[in-house]
């Protein structure tokens, strides 16, 4: 399924790849892809022809210079620090984030999610407003007239690629899908009146 | 499809006081029970009400006594193993049934399918359409129109849903009991093997879509963006029914393409190899 959140797990420990890979079933949209113990061959390697959008890993599970695993590793990847509370901020401040496998059940969900809610392919920030721009604003409306994408980008002088864009935007921004919805919400905004629905 | 935004909204915009919310949802996952037949079914009822819709399409209604689920389904002869798989997987959305556990007749899954086809057209569609309506007569002229459009929205939905429903129980179900019937009678007619040609089980997995859409779009029409009315009490109900409606049809359609799908193409195989 596309828009999973794909995830490598390097840890030595068995009793904790299994305790994360419990943890990691809560969270219906991740799929673990792939576990190692840390003593895999070409490690660095396996792990990036996986592309995965986070890593997680346990420091003390890689023999070499982590130093060097880190930075071969690239920025693709979020990494995600397993660590405890022994481990020195020397070692922690290379990773982007932590999970403490001392910490509860409850904080570990929560830290996790967090965690997912920053994957790497949805830069678009879960702050920013919600409410449309002009250009999808004139998307919407031409979806709206049961429009196809060809024909949008046709009309506004776009790509098709870049109407998919607005399309998709457009769905995330406002939380809905179908065109009928998309038509609903139209008219309740004022976007579009009756007599344009009516029209088709 | 980004994750997070449509399919788990409840995981993404919650305030991070929240939290605590969703812990308690997550360890009632965690300590979901196997329900087995030698517990009582009034137990398994306190512990998951929401399991009545679908003890119901078994024939078995409220007042059913105090016995075990064994001995319960005995006195409606219902089949206890099919029985089991059914409410297991809708008690736990992680449950999938070991293969020894599913030899039961394809006849009585067919039958619980189309038992809760109606429970959805002939409940829970008309349940949800009278609230829209009282919503509407409740917002005042000056928002009536808008109430309107989402009743209008719904029944659009309603004929897709009816539209789906349909072809499953003219031509996916047929099939399914005619390739029972076949392998009972341990000859094949060519009049189904010819179906087996133009039509495969693995098609119909192709063409499962997804009518939840709507029902998603609806739910955000209600929450975000339709007008506010003085009392949310009918909204509220209606959440309620589209929260429920929308678990079940999950279950429903976990149901066909992991347990009905599967069957159907181990029996197309059977029959392949009769001739």
């Amino acid at each position: 399924m596309a828009g999973k959140i794909t995830i490598v797990l390097i840890d030595h420990s068995y009793l904790v790849r299994s305790g994360m890979e419990n943890l990691l079933r809560e969270f219906p949209e991740v799929s673990l892809t792939e576990v190692f113990d840390g003593s895999e061959k070409h490690l660095v390697e396996k792990t990036m022809s996986l592309k995965p959008d986070f890593i997680i890993i346990n420091p003390k599970s890689i023999k070499d210079s982590l130093n060097s695993f880190v930075l071969s590793l690239g920025n693709d990847a979020l990494l995600i620090g397993l660590v405890d509370e022994h481990t020195p901020p020397v070692i922690r401040s290379r990773f982007k984030h932590i999970l403490t496998i001392t910490d509860n059940k409850y904080d570990l969900l929560n830290n996790m999610h967090k965690l997912m809610g920053t994957n790497s392919k949805d830069k678009s920030g879960k702050h920013e407003n919600h409410s449309l721009s002009e250009r999808e604003t004139t998307v919407l409306k031409h979806i709206t007239q049961g429009m196809t994408n060809q024909e949008i980008a046709e009309k506004l002088f776009l790509s098709v690629h870049t109407v998919t864009t607005h399309r998709k935007n457009i769905t995330k921004k406002l939380g809905i899908k179908t065109v009928s919805g998309l038509t609903v919400y139209a008219l309740l905004n004022k976007i579009i009146d009756m007599g344009e629905v009516n029209q088709q | 499809m980004a994750w997070y935004g449509n399919y788990y909204p409840a995981f993404r915009i919650r305030p991070p006081n929240d939290a605590h919310v969703l812990c308690v949802n997550l360890r009632l996952n965690i300590g979901t029970m196997r329900i087995e037949k030698d517990m009582k079914l009034a137990d398994v009822i306190h512990h998951d009400f929401n399991l009545v819709p679908v003890i119901n399409r078994f024939g078995i209604h409220l007042g059913f006594g105090d016995g075990t689920i064994e001995q319960i389904c005995k006195e409606h002869k219902v089949n206890v193993a099919f029985f089991l798989i059914i409410i297991n997987v809708y008690h736990d959305p992680q449950y999938f049934p070991k293969k020894h556990l599913q030899s039961f007749p394809v006849g009585s899954l067919v039958a619980y399918l189309h038992n809760a086809h109606e429970y959805y057209l002939e409940q829970k569609i008309p349940e949800i359409k009278k609230l829209i309506v009282k919503l509407t007569e409740e917002s005042g002229d000056k928002h009536k129109n808008n109430f309107k459009l989402a009743f209008n929205f719904f029944e659009e939905y309603e004929h897709e849903l009816t539209a789906h429903i349909d072809r499953e129980e003219t031509s996916v179900y047929p099939y399914v009991v005619e390739l029972e019937k076949v392998i009972e009678s341990g000859t094949a007619p060519d009049k189904v093997l010819a179906r087996m040609q133009s039509y495969s089980i693995t098609d119909y997995e192709d063409e499962h879509e997804n009518v939840e859409e709507k029902l998603y779009d609806l739910k955000n029409l209600i929450i975000k963006y339709l007008p506010s009315v003085k009392n949310d009490a009918i909204s509220y109900n209606i959440l309620l029914e589209l929260f429920d409606l929308e678990k079940d049809l999950r279950e429903h359609a976990r149901i066909e393409d992991m347990i009905l799908v599967p069957k159907v193409e181990a029996m197309e195989i059977t029959i392949k190899k009769m001739n």
